[in-house]
């Protein structure tokens, strides 16, 4: 196994994003990196497996290992499957003033309950930030109305 | 979590390749740099596009090509304080190890499963010790059954051994600790249809 440090390339990010990552302790790094929800990695590399059987006849030859059980992973972890679905999803939850990190963690995890999405995003209830139980409620139901199968 | 990350760096494409078209050469060249090998910014899981390719310049007595590269890349990334869905892969009397599929070396250490709880021998699995939470009444073992959700406490890159026995385990380049003692922690069966608790509890 090799361990390798290509230089990282700063990317600009908004100066709201840096101060809330700084409020959720996550680091530097974070901030030259954007996240993704599993949804959004499974239609990536969806469309990757794609491309490599319309070039080969055994795609899975060339198709690593790591890359074919990410992709069983994020398949099996993704609530919303078709692009419109998770456009939407990523659309909602950009509107209520998430870090990029939450947003990704409760894209992931789909609380159904603003308890169940506090304990899975406590920052949400950090001192100075506006995140009410009500609003996190409306999101939620935002996110609930959103259609999984197309 | 999955990141996209954009990087720099100086990719060697070998003459056996330079036949191919530049872009297929060059992504070869980074995957076979960059797959399933652990950055400081996290697992590669695959090459997500190339930005932009300079260079090419053939260095003396080298025959392969050398090319600056600009390109992004999905990582695996776990973060401190990240809950994540996992599953079961094994236990033994120091806790238990989960897995992601593409990534194996989580572990719960016995400390961070929920108290009361026992250790015994797993009566399915001669080389196994189980775990079994017990809650009021009820106990609750923890197995393959259903998705475990865990809470990442700590990431650890161990350095490259430089000697390894015969039988060592191999070598995990970044090992996450993770705690199921929380709300919505553990198996998820733990959680679902769950009756009111009466305030006297707890």
């Amino acid at each position: 196994v090799r361990i390798r440090f290509p230089s990282l390339v700063h990317s600009a990010m908004s100066g709201e994003e840096e101060e809330n990552a700084a409020e959720l302790k996550i680091g530097d790094e974070f901030l030259k990196a954007k996240c993704l929800m599993n949804c959004e990695v499974s239609l990536i590399l969806e469309h990757k497996y794609e491309q490599l059987q319309q070039v080969s006849e055994d795609p899975m030859n060339q198709v690593s290992q790591v890359f074919e059980k990410s992709l069983q992973y994020v398949k099996r972890f993704s609530r919303y499957k078709n692009p419109d679905a998770v456009r939407q999803v990523r659309e909602i939850l950009s509107r209520h003033q998430l870090t990029e990190f939450e947003l990704c963690v409760l894209g992931n995890l789909c609380p159904e309950t603003a308890e169940e999405a506090v304990a899975m995003v406590p920052s949400l209830k950090t001192k100075g930030r506006a995140h009410s139980d009500e609003a996190i409620e409306k999101m939620l139901n935002d996110l609930s109305l959103v259609k999984r199968f197309e | 979590m999955f990141c996209l990350s954009e990087l720099e760096d100086t990719v060697r494409v070998p003459p056996s390749d330079l036949n191919l078209p530049l872009e297929v050469a060059i992504k070869k060249a980074l995957q076979k740099l960059f797959l399933d090998k652990v950055l400081s910014i996290g697992l590669c899981v695959s090459i997500y596009g190339i930005k932009s390719i300079e260079g090419g310049f053939v260095l003396p007595g080298d025959g392969a090509a050398t090319y600056k590269v600009r390109f992004r890349i999905v990582v695996f990334r776990p973060f401190v304080g990240e809950v994540i869905a996992a599953k079961f892969k094994e236990s033994d009397s120091n806790g238990l190890r989960l897995t992601l599929g593409f990534f194996e070396d989580v572990y719960v250490p016995a400390p961070l499963i929920p108290t009361p709880n026992r250790c015994e021998p797993d009566p399915y699995n001669r080389n196994q010790m189980r775990w079994v939470w017990k809650y009021g009444d009820d106990e609750f073992i923890i197995d393959d059954s259903c998705q475990i959700k865990f809470r990442v406490e700590n990431i650890s890159y161990p350095p490259v051994p430089t000697e390894r026995a015969e039988d060592a385990k191999p070598f995990a380049p970044m090992v996450v600790t993770g705690t199921i003692d929380d709300d919505g922690l553990g198996p998820v069966s733990w959680w679902e249809a769950c009756a009111p608790i009466s305030d006297d509890e707890d």
